[in-house]
């Protein structure tokens, strides 16, 4: 009795979980029919969130057609990671400094925004470039003033 | 002279021989060294050996001002970075006493319990990928793309946030993250029917997992498990609950618990939490206060000299802010307790007994981020 018992217990065991791999299978199967989630990357590409995070950018103002830079340096000493450097210059004595060199080794950044939230110009913003690949490491030593001179 | 223990020449020869588990080892979940002694496929002792991610953020802490840190903590558990960076956010706050906007407030805990349930969602399916099923490994990583999605929306970044500043949130959320995290928790719990026939119901995933790795109420206790590890043992504890800080007290939301303390129950534990942390974010977005989302902080902060600790709930465990400061912009000393140290470490009990291929399943339920236990 008690041996009959136990191979019914077996049976039922082989039959609730066949049961369940074909439900599991049956999900799986569901899939097949249902759109693709994934972006075919190089030929398909996303467009970035405007909060998206990469790398510094100086703003173009419409009042002087430049940045606001004044070279105070507080990026470069709020930056966990040291990579900025700021030079700038007085035109005349008593007059405002204003930025000339801002450069930024970007390999080495971690993109936490802590420079652009203690900008007391508000003159940083982020870039929504992504594709940062290169040849050399230099290439990612870049010149924000220059850049924003060459990109109109 | 590096001390690394390898396979010992006394043993050779001999019934019981060592194996190391790692540390490159795809089951592993990073860079994780598990000396094992085995007699024939019988684990008769475990050993983790940790310290292979160790980059000393705790030192780093010492030689930089309160604002620069603020990108590491999310670098410890990069899985459950949002929360790191609140809760480290939070312990300067209580350090120099800055009051924290409501909304501020809300904002975090929905950011956070989005967090949680991607890192659950990671812990899971992670886990039921260890036992050889990949299907719902992709399922997992398919609902968790959707929040990467919404949190990059507000936060910028995918996986280490920097979302937290002293005295709020970097920017408010918009129409776009409300409308989408509506839509994203009616999408998961649609969902929800799918992942219990897909693994709960399968066989082969409750015969690896039910049983397996008892963890009894005492052992977690001793160990200081803590997380959905200890929950999965029957002890009803959650910092949330029981040490309630920011937003959480005015939530209504259960914490579930299993009396069985196997590999099921934890997770059991996990899939249930999701469910819950969905609660919480839609109590959270329907009393969304208005105002401002940062209060004022001056640029630099200077805390008054003394200490502070304060704990919250990461998705593994309670986690443990102690900040030490001298009266100057730099911290004298910052302590991290990190829950997956404690919860790796009750393996060295539990897996004794087990079978090499259960010690696999018994790591991945515990669901540890090795970056976090070495720090």
């Amino acid at each position: 009795m008690k041996t009959s018992n136990g191979f019914i217990l077996y049976i039922q065991e082989i039959l609730t979980g066949a049961k369940s791999l074909a439900v599991g299978l049956w999900i799986t199967l569901k899939r097949l029919f249902s759109p693709i989630v994934t972006v075919q990357y190089p030929r398909k590409k996303l467009t970035m969130t405007p909060n998206f995070r990469g790398h510094i950018e100086a703003i173009r103002f419409d009042d002087t057609k430049t940045h606001h830079c004044v070279a105070c340096g507080l990026c470069a000493r709020i930056c966990p990671s040291h990579v900025i450097k700021v030079q700038g210059e007085k035109t005349k004595a008593g007059d405002k400094k204003i930025g000339r060199h801002y450069v930024i080794d970007f390999s080495k950044c971690s993109h936490c925004g802590l420079c652009v939230d203690v900008c007391p110009e508000q003159t940083l913003k982020f870039s929504r470039e992504y594709e940062l690949v290169y040849y050399s490491r230099w290439d990612t030593v870049i010149d924000l003033m220059q850049r924003l001179e060459e990109r109109p | 002279m590096l001390n690394i223990k390898t396979i010992d020449d006394a043993t050779v020869n001999q019934r019981v021989y060592q194996l190391n588990l790692g540390p490159q080892h795809p089951s592993t979940h990073g860079v994780m060294h598990l000396l094992v002694t085995l007699d024939g496929e019988v684990v008769i002792k475990i050993e983790p050996i940790i310290g292979y991610s160790h980059r000393g953020h705790e030192k780093m802490a010492e030689n930089r001002i309160y604002e620069q840190f603020l990108p590491n903590p999310a670098r410890m558990d990069y899985l459950s970075g949002m929360i790191f960076n609140h809760g480290y956010c939070m312990a300067v706050e209580k350090l120099c006493g800055i009051e924290v906007p409501r909304r501020a407030e809300y904002i975090r805990v929905i950011t956070s319990e989005l967090n949680r349930i991607a890192s659950h969602f990671i812990g899971a399916m992670d886990y039921a990928m260890g036992l050889g099923a990949i299907t719902p490994f992709l399922w997992g990583w398919d609902d968790r793309e959707q929040i990467l999605d919404l949190l990059e929306g507000i936060a910028g970044s995918r996986l280490t946030y920097s979302y937290g500043r002293f005295g709020g949130v970097r920017n408010d959320i918009d129409q776009a993250f409300y409308n989408g995290t509506r839509r994203f928790i009616d999408r998961l719990r649609g969902r929800f029917w799918d992942y219990e026939n897909l693994i709960n119901q399968n066989i082969i995933f409750i015969k690896r997992s039910k049983g397996v790795g008892v963890i009894s109420k005492e052992d977690a206790l001793t160990y200081g498990v803590t997380g959905p590890s200890l929950r999965g043992s029957g002890v009803k504890y959650d910092v949330r609950k029981n040490e309630p800080y920011s937003a959480y007290p005015e939530f209504n939301f259960e914490i579930p618990t299993r009396e069985a303390g196997d590999c099921l129950a934890r997770y059991q534990v996990r899939m249930a939490e999701i469910e819950q942390s969905l609660n919480i974010i839609e109590q959270a977005l329907d009393h969304l206060p208005p105002g401002p989302v940062r209060s004022k902080v001056p640029r630099f902060v200077t805390p008054p000299e003394g200490e502070c600790y304060l704990t919250f709930e990461s998705a593994r465990g309670a986690v443990g802010f102690y900040i030490v400061s001298d009266g100057s912009r730099i911290p004298y000393r910052i302590k991290v307790r990190a829950p997956s140290f404690s919860n790796l470490f009750a393996m060295t009990k539990i897996c004794p007994g087990h079978f090499l291929a259960d010690v696999i399943a018994i790591f991945g339920s515990i669901d540890v981020t090795v970056p976090e236990i070495d720090r």
